[in-house]
């Protein structure tokens, strides 16, 4: 049997196990949860893999889940299909949660069937055995990064280190053995086709900020009180003004928003809460701008005579695709949609706890363009769940066919030609370096 | 023995006499107006029109005042009658200067025509016979604490060293022979033809300037330091402190920027504000000053630049003295009616400063208003509309006001520094003004 007898049985399978995988998305897409609350997900993710026979470990990174499936020997590599499980909070999507706001305006309710619909795959009869090395089947908790002040929490108790799932998995070595990684996430800019890949993604570190002030009574006696909403008000107009001093090319993107604005209008505000991500391309100009952020939310105190608590939090690095895989996954989406029907990104200012692993190994991270409306927007709708959940299954299973096959040569080709900038050491080290507690008086 | 009253009405008489000549002198000033220590003109004029009446007078005092004396038969206290020589700078004033926008907008050119008319008044046959004291005539520079990076530059070079006319006087020591001072200010016609009393706010004067780094604002924004911006932080970060200022304190916050970049295709490096801080009291404009520099401080923190801070020492809150708001209030009514005479409460204030009010911590002072103008004070369109109102009636006033107290061997007079209790002596004046200066840079990290 050659390859591509194997990518047809593969996409067969998956094909035959299409009204299953569709309904695990959308049963996702109904029961959204945040990153690190994903306990349901979990649960679905698990009971998917018992029915289709798939070992696998829970409760990493609180809710992470990993599969594993072996092909015929465990010479080749080990490559990573992962999906995240967590969602967005957006006010007003039509499948928020009504209490919680937890809503899938990002599609990653997709991913986790994508991911399924590739272990299925594999495990179509015949298949493994043309494969040699490991599919680490990675169910992520948290790659949204939200709840900044929630999560910092959960970090202060010990519960986590990091605050985005995936470096929660390579500091618990659960990216240890493997050797390359790819996820495919939905998009919604269908006028570039239906498949978009490559490009790069800005990375960031994201700030938990505490203004604080003197409480006093805002009408009787407001010349007693220390205002740490207007220190928020004077830090944003700073952080504003700074603006014209980025540099295109680092796509600096600062995006606030305040969590906690005072508790009574009667009252000075004396507790004001902020959270931010401080985004650009690389890790120098994302840093170099956190500092001017910094400067400015002091700034902010020093106005009003108050005090403000910078917490700056590791987040994402920039992410960067290895070319030789997605030469392979361009070959198999082609063959699936049409060439014509690719799309090589170029910058996007958003960022992925991806960038992380892609710091540490060879990774792909493509777009299905299944999607309508606003990333992370109210209309965030996936319309076309065969592209968005069986397409985009069947060109990773097809991918992971072309580098685990033939006694996984070209998955170990990649994996030895690609330097990759960072050890773990290194990285957990970098990470841990931009980990800040300031406490900034006058 | 002489009746008062006949007294004063002959200064009186004298003053209506020569009505049009001291108009003409206010309107002459109005067309040839001068910012403070500039007022080169100005002072000539009136040092011409002086000598017209005969009082010999000392010249260039603080640069452009002027002083001379009226001499009562009889030794006695000094009564000083002050007018302002300086005008204002407002663009497009109807009395404007067109190359350097000096205007009248503030009235002081009658103030010159008053002081000549109570001179004119003394001058009557038979009142400074009566009379046992002097008359200090005084035109003063530079009440409105304008120009202050100039006038900064003039205390630089030591060509003075207080930035306004009546604290050089009294550094100068040319209020020492003075024992009690007045002048009349003109005001709106709607606020009725005189008010007097109440009190005025005291303040610190700022000269900023926000330092950054010139780059190319298109090319490389990223290599610059943005002194706009930071002054722009700092002026917002500035007005959210007014919630935190106390009403009864009039805390008044404001400014101009006299230099905010130079090209506007070069990131502005350099950017210089004027401002102004004034309270009702030292301990409100020391909490609002201390506000304003941490707001300033703010703004360079934010952008990394740094911010020059000099805060040079401005005006006290005026005291008017009560035994002289009664005489001047008893001879206003008996020119224009009683019921054309307001006494404002003491703790009424206007808001605004004058260096009146350094002079009435040390000597007992008043600071009557004339209602004689329309418009908006300081504002394009504050006209005198009313001259008799102007120079004329207030002359009078002023003028009955001195018969009163040095007439009868100077009993009110002397009765006037009796009850006074000074807050200063001009030694203690000038070390705290001399201590309100300073001169700070913040580096923003």
């Amino acid at each position: 049997m050659n390859v591509d007898d194997v990518k047809n049985l593969v996409c067969a399978e998956i094909d035959s196990n299409a009204d299953r995988l569709i309904a695990v998305a959308k049963e996702i897409l109904q029961n959204p949860e945040p990153g690190f609350q994903e306990f349901k997900t979990a649960k679905t993710v698990a009971r998917e893999f018992s029915s289709i026979g798939i070992p696998f470990e829970q409760g990493i990174g609180i809710t992470g889940v990993k599969g594993t499936i072996v092909g015929s020997d465990s010479n080749g590599p080990n490559v990573a299909v992962m999906g995240e499980l967590d969602s967005l909070k957006v006010l007003g999507h039509p499948h928020a949660d009504s209490s919680t706001s937890a809503a899938h305006a990002c599609g990653h309710h997709c991913q986790i069937a994508m991911m399924l619909g590739v272990a299925m795959a594999l495990q179509a009869p015949g298949v493994l055995e043309t494969l040699s090395g490991k599919i680490s089947l990675m169910a992520v908790p948290a790659e949204e990064y939200i709840d900044v002040e929630y999560r910092d929490n959960l970090r202060r108790e010990g519960k986590i280190e990091f605050l985005g799932g995936k470096p929660e998995f390579v500091r618990h070595g659960h990216l240890d053995d493997v050797d390359l990684a790819m996820m495919t996430h939905t998009s919604a800019s269908p006028e570039s086709g239906k498949i978009s890949y490559g490009g790069t993604n800005n990375g960031l570190v994201a700030k938990s900020i505490k203004f604080t002030g003197i409480a006093s009574h805002a009408g009787g006696a407001p010349h007693m009180g220390v205002n740490a909403l207007n220190a928020a008000m004077i830090a944003m107009s700073a952080i504003h003004a700074q603006r014209e001093t980025y540099r295109d090319q680092d796509t600096i993107r600062i995006h606030p928003i305040i969590t906690r604005g005072g508790v009574a209008v009667s009252s000075v505000p004396a507790d004001v809460r902020m959270e931010t991500y401080v985004r650009g391309a690389s890790i120098e100009a994302f840093l170099s701008a956190s500092e001017k952020v910094d400067r400015a939310l002091r700034a902010g105190a020093l106005a009003v005579g108050g005090s403000v608590t910078i917490t700056t939090l590791p987040g994402y690095l920039p992410i960067t695709s290895s070319d030789s895989m997605l030469s392979l996954y361009v070959e198999n989406a082609g063959s699936l949609v049409g060439k014509e029907n690719l799309n090589k990104l170029s910058h996007r200012t958003g960022s992925t706890d991806m960038g992380d692993i892609s710091q540490l190994m060879p990774v792909i991270h493509p777009y299905v363009e299944a999607a309508s409306g606003q990333g992370h927007g109210i209309d965030y709708l996936v319309q076309d769940y065969d592209l968005g959940v069986l397409t985009g299954s069947k060109a990773m299973a097809m991918t992971v066919v072309d580098l685990l096959s033939d006694g996984g040569r070209k998955g170990k080709t990649i994996s030895d030609g690609y330097k990759p900038p960072l050890t773990k050491s290194e990285y957990l080290a970098l990470l841990r370096g931009m980990m800040r507690e300031e406490i900034y008086t006058e | 023995m002489i009746d008062i009253q006949d007294l004063k009405k002959s200064a009186w008489i004298a003053i209506d006499k020569r009505s049009d000549w001291l108009i003409d002198v206010a309107k002459t000033v109005l067309q040839n107006p001068e910012p403070g220590f500039f007022e080169i003109k100005t002072s000539k004029y009136v040092s011409k029109k002086l000598e017209e009446l005969g009082i010999t007078h000392d010249s260039g005092i603080a640069l452009t005042g002027l002083k001379g004396y009226l001499e009562g038969a009889a030794s006695g206290p000094t009564v000083a009658v002050i007018g302002e020589l300086d005008s204002l700078r407002v663009q497009g004033h109807a009395h404007s200067d067109p190359e350097t926008n000096a205007a009248h907008a503030c009235g002081h050119h009658c103030q010159l025509g008053m002081m000549l008319g109570v001179a004119v008044g003394l001058l009557a046959t038979g009142v400074l016979e009566a009379l046992s004291g002097k008359v200090a005539l005084m035109a003063l520079p530079a009440e409105e604490f304008i120009d202050v990076e100039h006038r900064y530059g003039l205390h630089k070079s030591g060509e003075i060293e207080f930035m306004s006319g009546k604290q050089e006087f009294i550094r100068l020591g040319a209020f020492d022979d003075v024992d009690m001072a007045m002048m009349s200010h003109t005001s709106l016609s709607s606020e009725g033809k005189f008010a007097i009393g109440g009190t005025s706010n005291g303040h610190v004067v700022k000269y900023i300037k926000f330092l950054g780094k010139a780059a190319h604002a298109g090319g490389a924004p990223h290599n610059g330091v943005n002194a706009l911006q930071a002054s722009i932080v700092a002026l917002n970060a500035l007005n959210s402190k007014r919630e935190t200022l106390r009403n009864e304190d009039t805390i008044r916050l404001h400014g101009i920027m006299t230099s905010g970049g130079v090209s506007v295709s070069s990131v502005p490096a350099e950017v210089k504000y004027e401002g102004r801080v004034r309270g009702g009291s030292t301990e409100a404009i020391n909490d609002a000053n201390e506000k304003m520099d941490r707001c300033l401080k703010a703004g360079a923190l934010a952008v990394g630049g740094q911010v020059e801070i000099v805060t040079l020492p401005g005006y006290m809150p005026l005291i008017n003295n009560s035994n002289m708001m009664d005489l001047f209030s008893k001879n206003a009514s008996q020119i224009v009616g009683s019921d054309h005479v307001r006494r404002n409460p003491d703790h009424l204030n206007r808001g605004g400063s004058t260096d009146m009010g350094d002079l009435s911590q040390i000597i007992p002072v008043i600071h009557p208003y004339t209602g004689a103008a329309t418009g908006a004070g300081h504002g394009i369109d504050y006209l005198i509309d009313d001259y008799t109102q102007a120079v004329v009636n207030p002359a009078k006033a002023m003028c009955a006001t001195i018969i009163e107290l040095l007439s009868n061997d100077a009993q009110k007079a002397s009765q006037t520094m009796a009850d006074f209790r000074p807050n200063l002596s001009v030694e203690g004046y000038v070390a705290i003004q001399r201590s309100r200066l300073k001169e700070e840079v913040y580096t923003g990290i």
